[in-house]
């Protein structure tokens, strides 16, 4: 869009295109990003909602379009329903624990002091990690029979016999969360931080001046100048954790009682398993719509944030 | 840009398999050249391009294997014993990525271009390829008397619709793993019924000879299945009515095989809780360190107990057939790779050639051998030199004897997603009959 503006402007490109119009001049250069884009996101998006529109399965071989028949029989599925509320509540605990920690580890990180680049350089690890160690790692961590986090909790005396952490619904998810928080709170840190350093040096000192103490100070001048780095980390954070696949694939596969089944996880086995593209389709087009929605909600919540700046 | 992003992940999905199916293909394709080449490079010493020329050319694909060889060496093997046809070897993934491989095989066959000829397949997928139409009959090729000579349960396996659509190759199965030296103590018997099994078990739990009485693979994934069915089938239970239309998953014999799983943990606790989340390996791992008296798992496991470095039960491992209920028989699992050719395969003569040869005494004695898997043939568990080689196969004959075909429907892709969803909340939650009825109807609106 900002391209678009831009190019009819004064230049060389007016000589060579004397022959064209200013306007389809223009066109003519937006057409390899046009081109490009919309081979790699347009045409996936719109044959993705032609195949959840048809019944197409490899194995029967059959391609025929179908309505809405798949959306009324995913609207029916309890697999599908059971899936969505927990993707909704992994997207939602783990972004808001990632955030909040996050905001305590960029407020540590702000400060100077001796070595501070080395910290902020390892506190990425983490996140750099390939999630399939992760997921593994976790894996022995939590372990119901050998995993350090019960033997720790047991010599503590927290708790009175190993929990059974991956093999038990009741915390099969806690634990995948805790794996993700984990995993993404550095990145959710590092954003956070490049917003903190946006915010004047000025307005603190000044506040400090007025007697402000380290906590007014943040809650009444930093936090509220973070807040569109705050809306935008979060968005980030909650439509890539909506996507969460690998640490559930790798720890329970959906199990136990598909108490761990998230909607990646039931359109992978939908779509690769049973090589239904119809209906998974139409699984993956319910989470793409459910993911529009979550975009929208943090961007009416960002435009507000501008409109009371200005 | 976040939204660029967003409808990327979510929108490319549905049309992965394009994606996918393009790099298979120039995987396939370069696959092909590398064999190609190979293969030029082995002949081009001996038997001159102008011959190979004449010669029919027919490919085949399967999951890679590794042992002392590869595939490619054993067709390579082919190519050298005869000269009237020229396979060309389609390498696929390994069999640990086994959904990559299903849905290669799946892609190759729904072009129906011939190609591959020949492949191998996992015992799940038979009757799949089979309805599809992409895999041929065999029966005129290997009439009753040819048959004999296999597994009457990995026959059956390889049957769909009364018709044989594949032939068997070489199989695995589950297997009943005990420790001798702390059986010695209780009885000295090896248990051949489940309350025996229980019984012991829970004796020597508290005993404190042992931490863990029984430890078998409750993780929701397709081991779940297979658990099931083994037990499910030694009370003369079944998950599919023989005819593969309705469920009897919900039938007395199959909801006590599955109460006596969720009792395991729940009343006798001879299992831990922790079978829940435990596939193959993390229930091995506490068996071969000393820590269980049965447990319930592949031949893969006997290698690892009987090496010192990797394990503190060696030589105390024993293997037997699986318990079974009063009144029915020891079940079996099967698992393992069968053969099959391309029903559109336009050198249908030359792929029963290699098909034929392939499964013979000859090459399954090698396979088993040079890969250690073992063979189909009943006949070559007698065979000297496996009995040398292989001292730990040769002794499954009685356990292979048991094999059991996991539901044989073509829709096995979703009965089984159903299954481990259904047995999961039943050992979770303990309400068997509730939970199997559920699954019955959801198996029926499946296969009905």
């Amino acid at each position: 869009m900002s391209a678009a503006a831009t190019i009819p402007g004064i230049g060389r490109p007016r000589r060579l295109g004397r022959a064209l119009p200013g306007a389809l001049w223009a066109l003519l250069l937006l057409t390899p990003a046009f081109v490009s884009l919309a081979s790699v996101s347009f045409y996936p998006i719109v044959n993705g909602l032609y195949l959840s529109l048809t019944n197409t399965s490899l194995i029967t071989q059959e391609q025929d379009f179908t309505g809405f028949s798949n959306y009324v029989e995913l609207w029916g599925d309890p697999q599908f329903w059971n899936a969505w509320w927990h993707t909704m509540w992994f997207t939602t605990a783990s972004t808001v624990l990632e955030t909040v920690i996050g905001l305590g580890m960029a407020l540590i990180l702000c400060e100077a002091f001796k070595g501070r680049g080395l910290v902020r350089a390892a506190m990425l690890v983490p996140w750099a990690m390939p999630t399939v160690v992760t997921s593994k790692m976790f894996g022995w961590l939590f372990d119901g029979q050998n995993g350090i986090v019960n033997h720790i909790l047991l010599n503590a005396g927290l708790i009175d016999q190993n929990i059974n952490w991956y093999g038990s619904p009741d915390t099969a998810m806690t634990t995948i969360i805790i794996a993700d928080v984990w995993k993404t709170t550095p990145f959710m840190a590092l954003l956070l931080l490049t917003g903190f350093q946006t915010v004047p040096n000025s307005l603190i000192e000044a506040a400090r001046m007025d007697g402000a103490k380290g906590w007014i100070t943040f809650w009444y001048i930093r936090l509220p100048l973070l807040m569109p780095t705050l809306l935008i980390a979060g968005l980030f954070r909650a439509l890539d954790a909506f996507r969460v696949f690998d640490l559930v694939y790798v720890l329970t596969g959906g199990g136990p009682a598909d108490s761990t089944e998230t909607l990646s996880t039931l359109s992978y086995k939908v779509l690769f398993s049973t090589l239904q593209f119809g209906y998974g389709s139409a699984v993956s087009t319910a989470m793409f719509i459910t993911e529009g929605i979550i975009a929208l909600i943090f961007v009416v919540f960002l435009v507000r944030q501008i409109r009371r700046a200005q | 840009m976040t939204d660029m992003k967003k409808r990327q992940t979510a929108g490319s999905k549905p049309v992965g398999h394009v994606t996918i199916a393009d790099r298979r293909q120039f995987l396939i394709g370069s696959a092909g050249l590398l064999g190609a080449a190979a293969f030029g490079a082995g002949t081009s010493l001996g038997l001159g391009r102008a011959r190979a020329q004449s010669r029919a050319e027919i490919s085949f694909a399967s999951a890679a294997f590794f042992g002392k060889e590869t595939f490619g060496d054993l067709i390579k093997a082919f190519n050298e014993s005869q000269d009237r046809i020229l396979v060309k070897n389609i390498e696929l993934p390994p069999p640990s990525s086994s959904t990559e491989v299903y849905q290669g095989l799946v892609q190759q066959l729904a072009r129906r271009t011939g190609t591959p000829d020949v492949f191998s397949q996992d015992v799940i997928w038979i009757a799949g390829f089979a309805a599809a139409g992409w895999a041929l009959p065999l029966d005129e090729y290997f009439p009753a008397d040819k048959r004999s000579a296999y597994f009457t349960g990995t026959l059956n396996a390889c049957t769909y619709g009364g018709k044989l659509t594949a032939l068997p190759w070489f199989m695995d199965s589950g297997m009943f793993y005990y420790r001798k030296d702390v059986l010695e103590k209780h009885g000295g018997k090896v248990p051949e019924t489940w309350a025996d099994m229980a019984a012991i078990a829970a004796a020597a739990q508290k005993a404190g000879d042992i931490d863990f009485g029984y430890l078998w693979q409750g993780k929701q994934a397709e081991v779940l299945v297979c658990d099931a069915v083994e037990i499910i089938t030694s009370n003369n239970g079944a998950i599919l009515a023989p005819d593969g239309k309705s469920s009897l998953i919900n039938q007395k014999g199959a909801v006590e095989a599955i109460q006596f799983l969720h009792d395991t943990m729940a009343a006798s606790k001879i299992s831990p809780q922790d079978v829940l989340s435990w596939d193959e390996e993390p229930s091995r791992q506490p068996f071969t360190s000393g820590k269980a008296m049965f447990m319930r798992n592949w031949s893969y496991v006997y290698p690892i107990a009987q090496d010192a470095k990797a394990s503190q039960v060696v030589d105390k491992v024993g293997v037997a057939p699986l318990p079974s209920f009063p009144g029915g028989k020891s079940s079996a699992c099967l698992g393992g790779y069968q053969l099959g050719v391309n029903a559109n395969s336009k050198q249908r003569e030359a792929a029963i050639e290699l098909l034929t040869w392939l499964s013979s005494t000859e090459t399954q004695h090698r396979i088993a051998l040079n890969f250690g898997l073992a063979p189909t043939r009943p006949a070559l568990f007698q065979d000297a030199q496996i009995k040398k080689e292989q001292p730990f196969m040769a002794s499954l004959e009685k356990v292979f004897t048991g094999a059991t075909a996991r539901p044989i429907t073509p829709e096995y892709a979703k009965v089984t997603l159903a299954l481990q969803s259904g047995i999961s909340k039943a050992l979770v939650s303990g309400n068997v009959q509730a939970e199997m009825d559920a699954l019955a109807a959801q198996i029926n609106k499946i296969v009905g």
